[in-house]
């Protein structure tokens, strides 16, 4: 039987992705089977670029550049888009249940789970707060994207915390419009993540860090932390064998569809209010919206207004693009300069109207100005 | 029938945590989908990926994956069963099995042993509509379509 008031912590170090992922399953695999105690996980990566569960990696990932760089392509067994993780941040995992959490709803799981890390970030001296619904932010500022795997009533969720980030070797590795990489579209990508050395003048010592999250979880979740060396020999077993079958190309290019299924769709409008520039990637297949990017030198209060959109618009339908908008501009409270939601549906009806069902090259961005 | 709004149909059979549902089919084949109170707890549902026709599955493998929000995971799978066809249509429009979660099918397998054996280890009619209100009120679910 798990004894429900403990929350067993590991630290399993700077591994390899295939490594940290084949960790995810098998740990998730154990608790499923009442094996595993509750577990907090801390973990960091060697330079890695991670597409979710569900993603293609060359509809994400610049593969190229990620092999030129020595960088390791995997996939995670959680949900959600590609991330570029190294040793600059730290990941965070919880291995409970869902009477653990408290809720069988997945979006108040990752709430309470995502609000817990927040008061552990808040600890080390900022102010962090959960942004709904997967991320923590400071001052509007990302500083921990999220996401969860489920096993019957078992759950994993794992959380980034970026600590000393290099905002454009990320960009350099995911496949996003070329206009974000410029020198103001990179400036404007730093504008939107924060990470704590810059915040806080001095990195804290990776066992403050440690130490202030797993309080946090403990005082939340009301559970005694257990600090563990290392897994049992279940675990290792297990570990062992989704190891095996996750590095590996199987594992990784599963049911992998070419870039030229997913074009990314670009347009520039030029609104009263300012130039807005918009990115599309389209997953032509489904007929959906991957993400969105918008940049420009129009004037919103709150400035947050574009993520909370981008937000908004991801994985939509295209058919549903004018509702969703009208609907969020509806709920939103926000000022803007000479400038109305026609304009955004505007430039993204550009961005997507560009598509012309076969480009040529799919690497190469399609550009439409209006 | 229903209870928290979460719709019931007491002619298909459920897993004792009312996960999935089965039908059997003429040819004793079984097709599953994802009971309402499956999709209320998932939330907007935006990939489904099915196996292969063809694939065995033993039990404890998924025949299917899904994925809400930034949630990934598994239909659950109890049986030793080899996948005979997918839905084509859920795996186009995921959110179909928000929509109409009795009617989006999932996938329709081929049980060793055979179907309707099969379901003897399922729960069905008004046994079953008991424990998939008690299971509703437990965890507080509350179904809505969108």
């Amino acid at each position: 039987m798990r004894d429900e008031r403990t929350l067993r912590v590991l630290d399993t170090g700077l591994r390899r992705a295939a490594e940290n992922l084949a960790l995810n399953r098998s740990l998730l695999e154990c608790h499923q089977e009442g094996h595993s105690p509750h577990t907090l996980r801390f973990l960091r990566f060697e330079p890695s670029a991670l597409v979710g569960f569900h993603q293609n990696v060359d509809q994400e990932l610049l593969t190229e550049v990620c092999r030129a760089e020595g960088i390791d392509i995997q996939r995670r067994i959680t949900g959600g888009g590609a991330i570029y993780f190294d040793p600059t941040q730290i990941g965070w995992e919880l291995y409970v249940d869902k009477r653990f959490v408290g809720s069988s709803d997945m979006e108040k799981i990752a709430g309470r789970i995502c609000r817990a890390a927040a008061r552990g970030i808040s600890r080390l001296g900022v102010d962090a707060r959960f942004r709904p619904r997967n991320d923590i932010e400071v001052d509007g500022r990302k500083i921990s994207g999220t996401g969860g795997a489920f096993d019957g009533d078992s759950i994993m969720y794992q959380g980034t915390l970026l600590i000393d980030f290099d905002v454009e070797r990320m960009l350099r590795v995911l496949r996003i419009p070329a206009e974000k990489l410029s020198d103001k579209a990179i400036a404007s990508a730093r504008d939107r993540v924060a990470n704590l050395r810059e915040l806080l003048g001095e990195l804290p010592p990776l066992e403050t860090i440690q130490q202030s999250l797993a309080e946090a979880f403990a005082e939340t979740f009301n559970v005694d932390l257990a600090p563990a060396d290392s897994m049992d020999g279940v675990e290792q077993s297990r570990f062992e064998q989704a190891l095996r079958e996750m590095d590996s190309d199987e594992w990784i290019y599963q049911r992998n569809r070419p870039a030229v299924d997913s074009p990314l769709l670009e347009a520039v409008h030029r609104a009263p209010g300012g130039l807005m520039r918009a990115g599309v990637s389209l997953d032509r297949e489904r007929g959906r919206i991957g993400q969105v990017w918008i940049t420009g030198d129009f004037f919103t209060n709150p400035r947050r207004m574009l993520v909370d959109l981008e937000a908004a618009l991801r994985g939509i339908a295209v058919v549903d693009l004018e509702r969703t908008l009208h609907d969020f501009f509806d709920d939103y409270p926000v000022e803007m300069l000479m400038l109305t939601r026609d304009d955004f549906i505007r430039v993204l009806r550009l961005a997507l109207d560009s598509d012309d069902a076969a480009p040529a090259n799919g690497d190469n961005p399609t550009h439409a100005v209006g | 029938m229903e209870c928290n709004g979460c719709e019931f149909k007491p002619e298909l059979y459920y897993d004792a945590e009312y996960q999935i549902w089965l039908r059997l089919e003429e040819d004793d084949t079984l097709t599953v989908g994802m009971t309402d109170l499956s999709q209320a707890i998932a939330g907007h549902i935006l990939h489904v990926r099915v196996r292969r026709p063809g694939t065995r599955r033993p039990p404890g493998k998924p025949v299917a994956t899904i994925e809400s929000g930034k949630w990934a995971g598994p239909i659950p799978n109890f049986m030793d069963c080899t996948i005979v066809e997918a839905n084509e249509a859920v795996m186009d429009q995921p959110d179909l099995l928000n929509k109409d979660p009795y009617g989006a099918w999932i996938a329709r397998v081929e049980v060793e042993g055979g179907g309707a054996q099969a379901l003897q280890d399922y729960l069905t009619g008004d046994a079953a509509y008991e424990g998939y209100c008690d299971r509703a009120r437990r965890d507080d679910i509350h179904c809505h379509r969108d």
